[in-house]
């Protein structure tokens, strides 16, 4: 095993401030906690198969409704793509590490107590039942008493902090920390996604910082933000949940439409159509989507010109989005394809996507919105963005730079009954709900009633969740059985285009032992190909001619983390969390006093 | 018969499925040892187990041991069969919706075909036949694909063509939305149309027609071929108001009022004494009981609308026994509930449970999820929260005969009008 796995024991990995270990951290906990919100899902189907069926009470399913959103989005989606981030951001723009490598360990802290203290309230059997959005006023003190709210509101909180730390931290690295001759069009596709990416997280995550913070305030000290008995208002609550809503919408899927534009080129043999389209587009979905965000609101009366206003604004994304699957589409055109376990995920999410696009198109429009709003045609259409899409998208990004985590390949043949397995269980459990939404079926409902007409295409989608939970479980065996004896990787199974396959995988704890420079885009491609025939590549040395600084591992980001968590948890005492709170804050500032005086 | 025996497999095998995971649960999760060796499967099983057993409703059955009333299941593949058919547009509202509607499913299509037909073309026609066996997974002998890195002319087709669909779709989407607020404002304005206030309540909904002084609950009597403006709020938390044969949604805010106008559909000859019964839901999340917060909108001749109004405020004829000892009993409903004509009406303080004075001429009860019937009404009475979880009404200390004679009052006092929907 390679040096940063080997440098361990349990100290090692809690301790460390390697970015590679960092991200392989985040994906075995995005995985961990995708477990809690698979089963979830699962136990909501059984619910759901047949009308009127009590295999859940109400506040069960209620729960489990808020917290499967809350657990893909926050603990499941948005770790997992901050572990491509931690592994390959570094490694794709040539610099040994992050540029604040001790933060970046406490992000990863901060987001897993967050996690954790979010699902406590399953152990403290108080689990939140308002949904992923948590819309005022039912959060309110009068409407629920007892503290599931709170375990929400102080575990979003918390993870958020973290997605704050980690977005600065990878926008200051690909910033400042490109290799020789990486000016910012010749960065690989992928970066530039994850570039503007964090522009979207540091922009939006203060916002529902904000509103957290008004809710706590609501909750714990009555004020009356959200309540319009004192004069504030309900709706405003969801302005600001959705002025960050929406651009995390886009934190979701920008990184995976970079996977997925690094990974159908290396399997078509073509560099990716239109680059400096595509670095446009990038771009334009990222500032539209914080023009949008009213589009979840068309129903609640804002007035016409603001439906008008939000609509079209909604619409002008489909433009890039456009332009973005015809490019993808023109990259496989002509190719050599491959089709790998990768590209198949690859080339689903284009297909898959374009269908949640589409539909995204209806109801941007608010006549057809007023129809579609709440009920299971845009269960339909998220879960083609985020898990058609997103999911998919990043399940070939596993299957893609598995071999270079871990030096071993997945198994394909495991792979691509995975693959089919999501693809046929997928489209059955989210295309029937778009019929079952043209019947009206309202979202969220813990059960129907037996004259509706539902029946059949509920039982279809129920099936297709369980084809797709099998699916789920051959992944963890596929990386089980390919961890322990799958095929040894090379540096470069794929014939990949850019920098990380220079490198031995996994690669050392330095990366590169030679500073690159580049001259293009897939500048690694270029050494292969210099005269588009075949030569053998200058692979990166094992050993560096001079030896590389890195940093100290450190124990001051995880305590700092847990003071930050203990000084959250303060809310659940009552008066006793003053004292819980001071101690927190104590632990914070002794944490932050050896963070500081630390040797690096 | 044959589509019950589906519901009892499928209850049956959860039963199973239960028991199983139940036995797992304490046999992988009673041993940390066994849960290290499964590893994640481990936990997959413990979490699914232990979600089926906290969540275990034995003590939460109905009368029936259901929410609804048994109904025979239907696996019809025809959409249109529903009550909540969004694509029927009964209303002139309800019309324009449908042609946005129509247009942009259309565009999206078209849409769709232009993406996948191609994706389909280009991995049929271009996949790697090569042998393969070079250092780069190729055959290194071939030579590369063309190396195309763009077509500007291409990329450019591709931003306008989406531009103009987007325009197509754009246009009567604004027309829509203003035609609606012209509307809105016309009526705001001096406008003939009826008055309908809409007040979402925690899990049902009140109507009251603000010109007739009659308030009404869960259902919503209109007359046929009229101008409706709704006026929606709350009560408590976020509603929202939705028939969908009538037309969109519009939430129900506490703090604000969002209006609504359409003209109501005709009625067909076959329901004129009857009246046609559409079925309307909350759309919004609004705790425990969100899902059992149903109505009915009932679509009457304008005579019979006229019937409604007038006689809503009668006092209740009280005819039997059972009925008189069964307005005394209601002494102890009259903090919450009104029936116009008698004490409770008259009580000086804010009434936070539907008000009951036609209730006898409703069609369901409990907020739409039963029909209105002597069995339901008095397992509703006897035990609401077993109804409705969460439900503020509590269940009242009275006699098996107490409740068959409120039960009584509330259902046949109360039936005011010849065409009784029960």
């Amino acid at each position: 095993m390679a040096a940063y796995l080997s440098k361990t024991g349990l100290v090692g990995w809690l301790t460390t401030v390697d970015h590679k270990k960092i991200g392989i951290m985040y994906g075995i906990a995005a995985f961990f906690f995708l477990i809690f919100g698979g089963v979830e899902a699962i136990l909501m189907r059984t619910q759901l198969v047949l009308p009127d069926l009590k295999v859940l009470t109400a506040e069960t399913y209620n729960g489990l409704v808020t917290m499967h959103g809350t657990t893909m989005i926050f603990l499941f989606l948005m770790p997992l793509i901050s572990a491509f981030f931690n592994f390959m951001i570094p490694l794709m723009i040539g610099a040994p590490d992050v540029a604040y490598p001790r933060m970046n360990a406490l992000s990863f802290w901060v987001f897993l107590f967050g996690g954790l203290l979010l699902n406590y309230s399953f152990i403290a059997g108080q689990v939140p039942q308002v949904g992923w959005f948590a819309y005022a006023n039912l959060t309110s003190k009068t409407y629920t008493p007892d503290h599931s709210v709170d375990f929400w509101i102080l575990g979003i909180q918390v993870i958020g902090l973290a997605s704050l730390i980690s977005s600065i931290n990878f926008f200051v690295t690909i910033i400042n920390m490109r290799c020789q001759g990486m000016s910012l069009l010749k960065m690989p596709i992928f970066i530039w996604a994850s570039l503007i990416t964090q522009v979207l997280l540091f922009l939006s995550l203060p916002v529902i910082t904000i509103a957290l913070v008004m809710i706590t305030a609501d909750r714990t000290f009555g004020t009356g933000f959200f309540d319009p008995g004192l004069g504030g208002s309900v709706v405003m609550w969801q302005h600001l949940f959705w002025i960050f809503g929406h651009p995390e919408v886009y934190i979701l899927i920008l990184p995976a439409m970079g996977i997925v534009s690094e990974i159908i080129p290396v399997f078509s043999r073509k560099p990716l159509f239109g680059y400096p389209v595509m670095v446009y587009s990038v771009t334009a979905i990222g500032f539209l989507g914080f023009a949008v965000w009213a589009h979840h609101m068309f129903t609640t009366g804002m007035g016409a010109w603001a439906n008008a206003f939000f609509s079209l604004a909604t619409m002008m994304i489909s433009i890039p989005t456009g332009i973005k699957i015809f490019n993808w589409i023109s990259t496989l055109w002509g190719g050599q394809i491959r089709f790998t376990t990768a590209h198949l995920f690859a080339i689903s999410f284009v297909a898959m996507f374009t269908i949640g696009g589409l539909s995204g198109i209806m109801h941007a429009s608010p006549p057809i919105d007023y129809h579609q709003h709440d009920t299971y045609f845009v269960v339909a259409h998220f879960h083609y963005v985020l898990y058609g899409g997103a999911v998919m998208g990043l399940f070939a990004g596993i299957y893609y730079w598995f071999p270079k985590f871990f030096g071993r390949l997945l198994s394909e043949s495991i792979g691509k009954w995975q693959f089919w397995l999501y693809m046929i269980g997928f489209n059955l459990t989210f295309f029937p709900m778009h019929f079952l939404g043209l019947q009206g079926m309202p979202r969220r409902n813990f059960t129907y009633a037996p004259d509706q007409g539902w029946e059949l295409w509920n039982v279809v989608a129920t099936l297709g969740a369980y084809l797709t939970a099998l699916g789920g479980v051959l992944f963890l065996v596929n990386v089980v059985v390919s961890l322990w004896r799958g095929q040894k990787a090379g540096p470069d199974p794929w014939d990949g285009r850019t920098l990380e396959w220079s490198l031995a995988s996994p690669p050392p704890e330095y990366n590169f032992a030679i500073a690159p420079t580049v001259q293009s885009t897939d500048a690694w491609w270029h050494q292969k190909y210099p005269g588009l025939k075949r030569v053998e590549p200058q692979y990166q040395p094992d050993t560096p001619e001079t030896p590389i600084h890195l940093p100290n591992p450190s124990f001051w980001p995880i305590i700092l983390a847990f003071g930050i968590t203990l000084l959250a948890s303060a809310f659940f005492f009552g008066q006793t969390g003053l004292y819980v709170g001071a101690a927190g804050a104590v632990v914070i500032l002794v944490a932050s006093y050896g963070w500081s005086y630390e040797n690096p | 018969m044959q589509t019950v025996s589906v519901r009892e497999f499928i209850e049956v095998s959860i039963q199973n499925v239960r028991r199983l995971a139940l036995r797992a649960f304490t046999q992988i999760g009673g041993s940390w040892h066994r849960l290290v060796v499964l590893g994640p499967l481990g936990w997959a099983v413990v979490l699914y187990s232990a979600g089926l057993a906290y969540a275990d409703p034995q003590e939460d059955q109905t009368v029936s041991g259901r929410y609804f009333d048994d109904a025979p299941l239907q696996f019809s593949p025809s959409l249109a069969q529903s009550p909540m058919y969004t694509l029927d547009g009964l209303t002139d509202w309800g019309q324009d919706l449908l042609y946005v509607y129509g247009l942009t499913t259309l565009i999206t299509i078209i849409v769709f075909l232009c993406v996948s037909l191609p994706i389909i073309y280009v991995l049929i026609r271009f996949r790697d036949k090569s042998a393969g066996g070079g250092s780069s997974g190729y055959d290194d002998s071939q030579p590369l694909p063309k190396q195309v890195k763009g077509n500007t002319l291409l990329e450019i087709i591709w931003t306008t063509i989406p531009i103009v669909l987007l325009v197509l779709i754009a246009i009567p989407t604004w027309q829509t939305i203003f035609r609606q607020d012209r509307a809105v404002k016309h009526i705001e304005q001096g406008g003939e149309a009826l008055k309908v206030e809409v007040i979402g309540h925690q899990w049902w909904w009140e109507f009251v027609y603000t010109d007739f002084g009659v308030t009404t609950a869960n259902e919503l009597v209109l007359p046929e071929r009229t101008p409706v403006i709704f006026s929606i709020t709350s009560a408590d938390v976020i509603h929202s108001f939705y028939i969908p044969k009538f037309g969109g949604k519009l939430d129900a805010i506490p703090g604000k009022v969002n209006r609504l106008v359409y003209t109501t559909p005709a009625l067909s000859p076959a329901a004129s004494v009857t009246g046609e019964y559409y079925t309307g839901q909350c759309m919004e999340l609004c705790g425990l009981s969100h899902a059992l917060m149903k109505f009915e909108a009932v679509i009457r001749s304008e005579a019979d609308f006229k019937t409604f109004i007038d006689s809503h405020n009668v006092p209740p004829v009280v005819n039997t026994a059972s009925e008189q000892r069964g307005e005394q009993v209601f002494n102890q409903c009259m903090a919450c509930h009104d029936i116009a004509g008698t004490p409770s009406a008259e009580l000086p303080v804010a009434k936070i449970g539907p008000n009951l004075s036609n209730f006898g001429d409703r069609r369901t009860l409990a907020a739409g999820i039963r029909r209105n019937s002597m069995v339901n009404l008095k397992a509703w009475i006897k035990n609401p929260m077993q109804f409705k979880p969460g439900a503020l009404m509590p269940a009242l200390e009275l006699t098996d005969q107490q409740i068959e004679d409120v039960a009584a009052y509330i259902q046949f006092s109360t039936a005011k009008t010849p065409y009784s929907g029960r």
